[in-house]
């Protein structure tokens, strides 16, 4: 048993030192040949919109990335690993024993506790306030535990963006789920490269320099 | 009889009563000559225009969008169909998309999610077949992203052209303005050729085949939410979106005035606009006022919503809202 776990341990090493780029799975020399089969892979998300918009970029504001050892082959049975590996309620910042989640830096403002969303013993849920599992597929009802209001406004259709069809009698509407644009582990969107702006008259593309006074257009 | 006053021969000379031609009656005459001509000639230009074929016979005889009859209709919608495939290189699957009844849209937009990434204004290029890479072009969008300093909603002090290196900057806000699909619209008031309405869905529409492009409706707007066509749509077959209708989104002709329908091509087939399936952050909200559990009611029923320009009384379909 403690070969194995220095054999996990240090295969966990090395895959946290890897290049985590994507598609960059089967490579890896050191993955074991016995691997389950990844149950969802890391992309994997439902389809946004309609397949006739293809000229219009619904990408989400969160790029979808998965977590590292996902990518390095593993499964989405976190128990796999978090049997062995007891539950620990914070880790300040990047400080972990391991390489693995390092890229996880939580900045959930008030919501500091990993055991506050993921469950202490089946890591593979969420944990409800009493204790209960919640299941990976219903995280909206994780976060509708502090977030109610905006829960209340997605259920209505006003919080997040839906595509597709609006008269639902009409075609199918899809609804993207919280996780979708928002990472978890830092809700916050982040800033983003703004598409340029419309052309425009060259005197409105170069303005004078602040305290000049434009010259009148028509003398 | 010779006393009748209307016998008695005139006192004007010969020469004043058949008056020889002088340089200056024969310029007038001359000038006045060439103005008939010149008014002639403009006249016939649309038959010019028929000969060498930039305009075809039934759109020189069309009669206005509403009074035409199902049969012209669908001829006019193939002859603009097969000369957008002849000049754009794409048949499009032109069609005239009717109001579904018991609909009235409106929109909704949260300006506390909006992060003014513009992606709106250029999924409307795309999607309304504007053009958009020629360095001569105006790009058109209907949708102008404004961005306005924190602590007032000040339009003076906003600008449209911002490009900073990340949106949103912390100490600013953004707010796109479109066509707000007034109840009481200014530029369909002041055509004066009627080629602008509203539609029984509240759509304000123009039919590009009767514009004369006065641009009345421009200077009356006061969203600046319309559009003029200074030249010829310059779009690569690949540009192209196929999925077309008279009112809203065909490839306009030059000359001709254009504005935002809400993609009534999509959204009177049930689906969103573009500018709302294409938003990253969820800012906007679009439904159908005339259903009491759609999405625009509960904005409406539940969100302390902002008007823009209510004091000038247009009663917009569109409204704004701040909200996390």
């Amino acid at each position: 048993m403690a070969m194995a776990m220095c054999g996990l341990s240090g295969w966990l090493w090395l895959a946290g030192q890897s290049d985590h780029a994507p598609g960059h799975v089967t490579d890896n020399a050191s993955v074991p040949v016995k691997l389950p089969v990844v149950a969802r892979p890391p992309a994997q998300q439902p389809t946004v919109g309609l397949p006739a918009d293809a000229h219009l970029d619904k990408t989400p504001p969160r790029a979808t990335r998965g977590l590292d050892l996902v990518k390095a082959g593993w499964t989405y049975n976190c128990m796999e690993c978090h049997q062995l590996f007891p539950a620990r309620w914070h880790y300040g910042g990047t400080n972990r024993p391991l390489n693995e989640h390092k890229d996880i830096v939580l900045d959930h403002g008030n919501n500091r506790f990993c055991l506050n969303c993921h469950h202490p013993t089946n890591r593979n849920v969420f944990v409800d306030y009493d204790g209960a599992e919640i299941a990976q597929a219903d995280v909206v009802k994780l976060c509708a535990k502090c977030h109610g209001t905006i829960y209340r406004d997605w259920q209505a259709g006003v919080h997040g963006r839906q595509n597709g069809y609006w008269q639902t009698e009409l075609g199918p509407k899809t609804k993207l789920r919280c996780i979708q644009c928002h990472d978890p582990h830092s809700p916050k969107f982040k800033e983003m490269k703004p598409l340029p702006p419309l052309r425009y008259p060259a005197r409105a593309a170069n303005p004078p320099p602040a305290g000049q006074v434009e010259p009148p257009a028509h003398p | 009889m010779n006393n009748d006053p209307q016998n008695v021969a005139s006192p004007k000379t010969i020469e004043q009563v058949y008056r020889p031609i002088t340089r200056r009656t024969f310029l007038k005459g001359a000038a006045a000559s060439m103005v008939g001509v010149a008014g002639l000639m403009a006249a016939l230009k649309p038959l010019l225009e028929l000969e060498s074929g930039s305009v075809t016979l039934d759109e020189l005889l069309q009669r206005h969008y509403r009074e035409l009859k199902p049969e012209d209709l669908q001829r006019i919608l193939a002859s603009l169909a097969a000369r957008a495939e002849q000049e754009y290189g794409v048949r499009p699957n032109l069609r005239d998309v009717k109001p579904m009844a018991g609909v009235e849209f409106g929109y909704a937009l949260n300006l506390s999610r909006c992060i003014g990434c513009r992606k709106c204004a250029h999924a409307c290029l795309a999607e309304n077949n504007q053009s958009r890479d020629d360095e001569d072009d105006i790009e058109m969008s209907y949708i102008r992203v404004l961005e306005l300093n924190q602590g007032a909603i000040n339009l003076e002090t906003s600008t449209a052209y911002f490009d900073p290196e990340t949106v949103p900057q912390p100490d600013k806000y953004y707010m796109p303005v479109q066509c707000q699909q007034c109840r009481e619209s200014p530029c369909t008031k002041v055509c004066p050729v009627q080629a602008t309405w509203q539609e029984a869905d509240g759509i304000v529409v123009v039919d590009y085949n009767w514009c004369i492009g006065c641009r009345y409706c421009m200077a009356a707007c006061p969203y600046d939410a319309r559009r003029f066509n200074y030249k010829k749509p310059t779009l690569k077959p690949e540009q192209i979106n196929p999925n077309q209708s008279y009112l809203s989104n065909r490839i306009r002709p030059k000359g001709v005035v254009e504005k935002c329908t809400f993609c009534l091509h999509r959204t009177r087939e049930g689906k969103y606009p573009a500018c709302l399936e294409v938003c990253p952050t969820g800012a906007r909200v679009f439904g159908n006022l005339l259903d009491p559990n759609s999405e625009i009611n509960y904005i409406l029923n539940h969100k302390r919503v902002y008007i823009l320009k209510e004091d000038v009384g247009t009663q917009p379909r569109f409204y704004y809202f701040f909200d996390k």
